[in-house]
């Protein structure tokens, strides 16, 4: 995993657990698993769950800020600020950080999301003192050097023409947010447009960790070789001092109801076309998440599953079908994706998908897909608690979305209360036309320098 | 869109040799204990348990990948694997995805240059349920003529929704040029013209052919009891009979002399993204662990000097690395980054500069403490789950590695002195000679990499096909 990402620091995983996350597990598992949690005095939680299966420590900290706490003209910030988050503190300056820490077998990475920027330590256990020593340099006296800065913007320009120029999905699912959320702060792409990559300035990046990067606005995971005490007793002497102070001001724009079909299409050159199709859902701590949860795998996990069976299977119109979930703290969108075969009409799969949603919304689905979605519920958990990796961030994650890692622990009763009326109704309810965005990409491969539009 | 995992997959390849197992006391690597049976009709069995979390993992290799396919056919061995589980003598493929969905069960099949590998992960009470669909699968697919069809569209169309990510593509496109004729140049996954020339027949006698117990190695590793394990694998794949044909002989592929360069038109590109190297090491190379030592700190992780030079110094790129893609014979070394199209020849300029310089300065001692401890660090969790010990162990021991691959790792890693790594990086990394393949805006960028080989060729990204065999 971690092998895998020499020089790929800062990737967006903007739909982070997308369908996964949700497990079905009694006490048993819950008992597999047990997690030590502490609140320091400055207001920073700690949780600690021990394995010494292998001699390492998976390390997460999970900062309550992302893009949604942004504002037009410094979009990218967040994303922008998780990268100069290893451009040197005080006692670790510039570069200093990533060589001390692969020098002691160590390794880093960090994400953000429209909601949270999150770092990941990945070390050995006699690395673990360097570990907080790192951590709580970096969180106290980030320095700000004008000459990084303009380095690590060119540096995010690149990854922003990987990951969205490069990529039809990221072009056509930054335009479908983009058309989606006309008030919400989850509008704007996660990495930022290129304009305010551009031109975001010192006093914007100090600002956001003023903001942002307070002990109380921030979750530490540890899971691995370690105990809970020695953990502890490491925040008390490192981050425990750290002084808390005003975490960012809260979001308060709702998104307004929408109140019709919006459609969308971008036209380029393509190989392929693309289909993405958004609907307003209420956020990760909503009841209804696990009815959604529930009616996604139905409709688009495995091969068996309803959109595949049809679109792919038997009608071959499409290669693939997919739909995520995003955690969100504010309501939030379920997208659905078909990538067409060639030639096909894009429009053709959307009505394939609509006749599949009608489906469910007239008809309950079956009691064999009811247990086949808490089957496969149940092998993702051990998948996801399978690693320390794995642990730390499905822990931190339910901490921070649904404002308790218990929730983890408690999906099997969450689970086991969704009946087939519960997934009919949520279809009915969310997935209606006058709720939806469609965004479609259409290959437009005329030479350059002939007329087109 | 997890772009983490969209971007990192060119680099899996790479990362297979860095696989390894882990340490329960400060200086000792161990690998789990396990144990190998052959059976009567010839399949290789490896057992381990790994108790803790209540899933099991199998995984199969069948000798024969893209290496056994017929000239023209390229994508024949992949093609045939991903088949398996499209239906069978007694389960229709539609069938076979809802039994193995309702127990929430993994079933994958894919083909390597060296061998075929298939896989699959269940939790540890659907035992009976899981190998009864896995071996169904292996023993008894069905090739029908409408599932054969639908797939090898799917292939098609899936290899032109590639090309429109330009990083997918960029490695099929380097090795067909960096092996030409080559059995390794062949894309594994085929072309838009190789899979339209693929019939059921030649299916079907590819599985004939190469899917036969003598043929196959089978890992398990996971939460069960080896016994009882052994007698079931006995039970469901003992009555396997089938005998394997020969393989083609594989010839060592000859570095490139001098220097050529391909440059794959992608009009709408606003970044180039770039391979150069050239032939690379053999898995079993006396030299892989000095090998991978120095390669850490070339381009192996976050501080090599490759991505210190393009990305922390100079804000070139957002990632740049270097990495040996080792197979049965030597497979492709490649140094591989992007930038934006003015910037090209700067970044490549700049890649050239570190190689020269790796082989000017050779390596420092601190340089060489800083990537054995973090070779050592970062080993442990490659090898921390059931289905990652699986895969470990049936390609150790495809590759005829024994189990000192892992336990003798770290004194092999203390041995490398600076004075090994100045000759390793003399006998394996390229200097003079090189391979380019860039991907990008041809009209902007063609004329600036004129400078890099006396031969240059060009292709359009739309023109099927990735290989010189394909035009």
């Amino acid at each position: 995993m971690n092998k895998l990402r020499v020089g790929l620091r800062g990737l967006l995983v903007i739909t982070l657990l997308a369908t996964s996350s949700v497990v079905v597990l009694g006490q048993n598992e819950a008992q597999q698993f047990p997690v030590a949690s502490k609140t320091l005095k400055n207001g920073m939680k700690v949780l600690v769950e021990t394995d010494h299966s292998i001699p390492n420590i998976a390390l997460y900290i999970f900062y309550k800020i992302g893009s949604r706490n942004e504002h037009p003209g410094t979009t990218g910030l967040s994303h922008f600020f998780e990268h100069m988050m290893f451009n040197g503190a005080k006692k670790y300056g510039p570069g200093d950080l990533d060589k001390a820490m692969e020098a002691n077998g160590a390794s880093n990475n960090a994400y953000t999301t429209e909601n949270v920027t999150v770092y990941q330590d990945w070390f050995p256990r006699s690395a673990l003192d360097l570990i907080f020593d790192i951590e709580a340099d970096r969180i106290q006296y980030l320095s700000f050097d004008p000459k990084k800065i303009a380095s690590e913007r060119e540096v995010v320009a690149s990854e922003r023409r990987t990951s969205v120029d490069a990529n039809n999905g990221g072009i056509l699912d930054e335009q479908l947010k983009a058309t989606s959320f006309i008030a919400h702060p989850y509008q704007w792409p996660v990495i930022g447009w290129m304009s305010d990559i551009e031109h975001w300035t010192i006093d914007d990046l100090k600002h956001h960790f003023e903001m942002g990067y307070a002990p109380n606005n921030a979750t530490m995971v540890v899971v691995g070789d370690v105990t809970p005490e020695e953990i502890f007793q490491l925040c008390e002497k490192y981050i425990e001092p750290i002084p808390q102070h005003a975490p960012p001001p809260p979001v308060t724009t709702v998104e307004p109801e929408q109140m019709g079909e919006r459609r969308l299409i971008v036209h380029k050159p393509a190989e392929l076309p693309l289909l993405m199709i958004g609907y307003h859902v209420p956020q990760t701590n909503s009841p209804d998440f696990y009815a959604l949860n529930v009616l996604r795998t139905v409709l688009v996990q495995g091969e068996s599953s309803r959109m595949y069976q049809r679109l792919v299977d038997q009608d071959q119109i499409a290669l693939d079908v997919s739909a995520s979930q995003a955690p969100a703290f504010d309501p939030t969108l379920t997208v659905f994706a078909a990538q067409p075969k060639q030639g096909v009409d894009p429009q053709k799969c959307e009505a394939a998908m609509y006749d599949e949603l009608d489906k469910v919304k007239k008809t309950p689905i079956s009691d064999v897909e009811l247990e086949k979605a808490k089957n496969i519920r149940l092998v993702e958990f051990y998948h996801q608690m399978r690693t320390i990796n794995g642990r730390g961030n499905t822990i931190g994650t339910y901490e921070v979305f649904f404002g308790d890692y218990h929730k983890l622990f408690d999906a099997a009763k969450n689970y086991a209360a969704v009946s087939k009326e519960d997934v009919q109704r949520v279809a009915q309810k969310y997935f209606g036309a006058n709720n939806r965005t469609v965004a479609t990409l259409i290959p437009d491969n005329a030479e350059p320098g002939s007329a087109k539009q | 869109m997890n772009g983490k995992i969209k971007s990192l997959r060119f680099f899996v390849s790479s990362l297979l040799l860095l696989g390894s197992a882990w340490v329960s006391s400060a200086q000792t690597l161990k690998l789990p204990a396990h144990e190998k049976i052959v059976l009567k009709n010839g399949l290789t069995l490896l057992l381990m348990e790994k108790h803790g979390v209540p899933i099991v993992d199998f995984a199969a290799i069948v000798k024969g990948g893209s290496v056994a396919d017929p000239t023209g056919q390229e994508g024949l061995a992949s093609v045939t694997a991903g088949l398996l589980r499209k239906g069978t003598t007694k389960r229709s493929a539609q069938q076979f995805a809802a039994d193995l969905d309702f127990i929430g069960a993994e079933f994958g099949a894919d083909a390597s240059a060296d061998y075929s590998a298939i896989s699959s992960e269940f939790l540890a009470k659907d035992v009976d349920k899981g190998l009864d669909l896995f071996s169904d699968a292996l023993l008894h697919p069905a090739f029908a003529q409408a599932e054969v069809d639908k797939l090898l569209a799917q292939e098609i169309d899936g290899i032109k929704a590639a090309k429109d990510e330009a990083q997918s593509v960029a490695l099929s496109y380097y090795y067909g040029y960096l092996f030409s004729k080559h059995p390794y140049g062949r894309p594994g996954g085929g072309d838009e013209l190789s899979l339209t020339r693929i019939k059921r027949d030649a299916i079907a006698k590819f599985y004939e052919t190469n899917y036969a117990p003598g043929n196959t190695i089978l890992a398990i590793a996971g939460e069960f009891n080896s016994e009882q394990m052994r007698a079931r694998i006995e039970q469901a794949l003992g009555s396997w009979t089938a005998k394997p044909g020969s393989l083609p002989a594989v010839p060592a592929p000859m570095p490139v002399k001098g220097r050529k360069l391909l440059l794959v038109d992608k009009p709408d590109s606003t970044q180039t993204f770039f391979v150069f190297g050239n032939v690379g090491t053999a898995e079993n190379d006396p030299d892989r662990v000095a090998i991978r030592v120095v390669n850490t700190i070339f381009g192996g992780r976050f501080t090599s000097q490759l991505n210190e030079a393009l990305r922390v110094e100079s804000g070139l790129t957002y990632g740049a690395a270097a990495f040996f893609d080792s197979r049965k014979e030597p497979g492709a070394f490649a140094i591989y980054s992007y930038t934006k199209n003015e910037s090209t020849v700067q970044a490549i300029d700049l890649a050239v500069q570190v190689l020269g310089k790796l082989h000017q300065d050779g390596v420092t001692a601190e340089q060489l403490a800083s990537a054995k401890s973090y070779i050592k660090g970062q080993f442990p969790p490659s090898i921390e789950t059931s289905e990652q010990l699986a895969k470990r162990i049936a390609a150790d021991e495809f590759y005829g590695l024994g189990d000192d691959e892992i336990n003798k790792l770290e004194e092999r890693i203390d041995a490398v002195t600076p004075e090994i790594a100045k000759q390793v990086i003399a006998r394996h990394f390229p200097e003079d000679n090189l391979v380019f393949m860039l991907i990008g805006k041809a009209a902007e960028i063609g004329a600036g990499v004129k400078k890099y080989a006396a031969q240059q060729d060009s292709r359009k990204i739309s023109e099927p096909g990735f290989w010189p065999g394909a035009k």
